[in-house]
């Protein structure tokens, strides 16, 4: 049982995993040269998470622009919420964008076309 | 009526590279941001960070700033992921790297840099190959390659990062490879977003 708290950098996000709360959270650009570098952490807290609570797992993003080495890292993470979805576990993500940039909102909805799960896409100004 | 340019010296006699002719060339070109050497890490998040603040006197919509950063990162990183594969030393991860506007205002961003001449055969062919391709059809070759398992072995490179600057272009990609005869070719890419 951890929790996760990494500040953002100017080409990484901020991260907050609360595992009492069954929350992750990430907020901010992401466009590290190597994505695994910072998300290699975080994959694995998802699946500790998954695999060593029974509790559900919501996920809290404010993404910006993400480079395609951080799409591949998120798409992992989906990937593992939507095997646990498929096995009768709850998971939720809700994706915040500011309407101003209707491109956030296209990354999120590309992301929700492999996902059968809760995935709430919300702009706001 | 303009008057034509008179030219003085001053102090010791100035020799090339001449900077009033690199500054008719970039200002003709429209060039915004420009950058020719080694390229770290470090380096491409600061002249991103000029091309941000660029795009925004520039009151560019997010949405198409965005995406102009974004072939920025991904043609810079490619470069970075090339030259790490092959090995390269680090006076040998030069790249050259152009942004600048056409004459209906939408932003190029170019890039090139040193490859062995296969390699640049290879993403040549792979340019060539994803040019044809409608909207649907680049959506669907990056959803695949999306979910190829990472290769750190990939040579050629050519695989999200291109398809990604692909979809976001205005018009297919365009490329050249310049051979230089003793296994090394220039190799650089253009994106009209």
């Amino acid at each position: 049982m951890k929790n996760i708290n990494v500040p953002a950098s100017q080409s990484t996000p901020a991260i907050q995993g609360d595992w009492q709360a069954g929350v992750l959270k990430m907020q901010g650009d992401s466009y590290p040269e190597n994505a695994f570098e910072l998300f290699g952490e975080i994959i694995q807290w998802v699946e500790d998470y998954l695999a060593q609570s029974a509790d559900p797992l919501r996920l809290e993003l404010q993404l910006l622009y993400l480079n395609t080495s951080s799409i591949k890292a998120m798409m992992d993470i989906f990937d593992l919420l939507e095997d646990a979805h498929v096995k009768g576990r709850a998971v939720s993500v809700k994706w915040h964008y500011d309407k101003r940039n209707e491109r956030l909102a296209e990354l999120a909805e590309e992301f929700k076309e492999d996902c059968t799960f809760s995935f709430l896409i919300a702009s706001h100004e | 009526m303009t008057t034509p340019p008179t030219l003085t010296h001053a102090g010791a006699a100035m020799h090339s590279p001449d900077l009033y002719a690199l500054r008719e060339n970039f200002n003709r070109e429209r060039i915004m941001l420009c950058f020719n050497g080694p390229i770290s890490r470090s380096l491409i998040e600061e002249i991103g960070n000029a091309l941000k603040n660029y795009l925004a006197a520039d009151q560019a919509l997010p949405a198409a700033a965005m995406d102009v950063f974004a072939a920025y990162i991904e043609m810079t990183q490619n470069i970075r992921h090339y030259v790490a594969r092959r090995g390269y030393a680090e006076a040998e991860t030069a790249a050259t790297v152009v942004i600048s506007r056409d004459e209906s205002g939408r932003y190029i961003v170019s890039a090139g840099n040193l490859v062995e001449a296969g390699d640049g055969r290879a993403v040549m062919s792979r340019i060539n190959a994803i040019a044809t391709l409608d909207k649907a059809a680049l959506k669907a070759a990056y959803k695949e390659q999306l979910r190829k398992p990472r290769d750190p072995a990939l040579t050629g490179g050519a695989g999200l990062g291109l398809l990604d600057i692909a979809r976001k272009a205005s018009e297919p990609l365009q490329a050249a490879l310049i051979e230089h005869g003793d296994d090394r070719a220039f190799f650089s890419l253009r994106a009209v977003i």
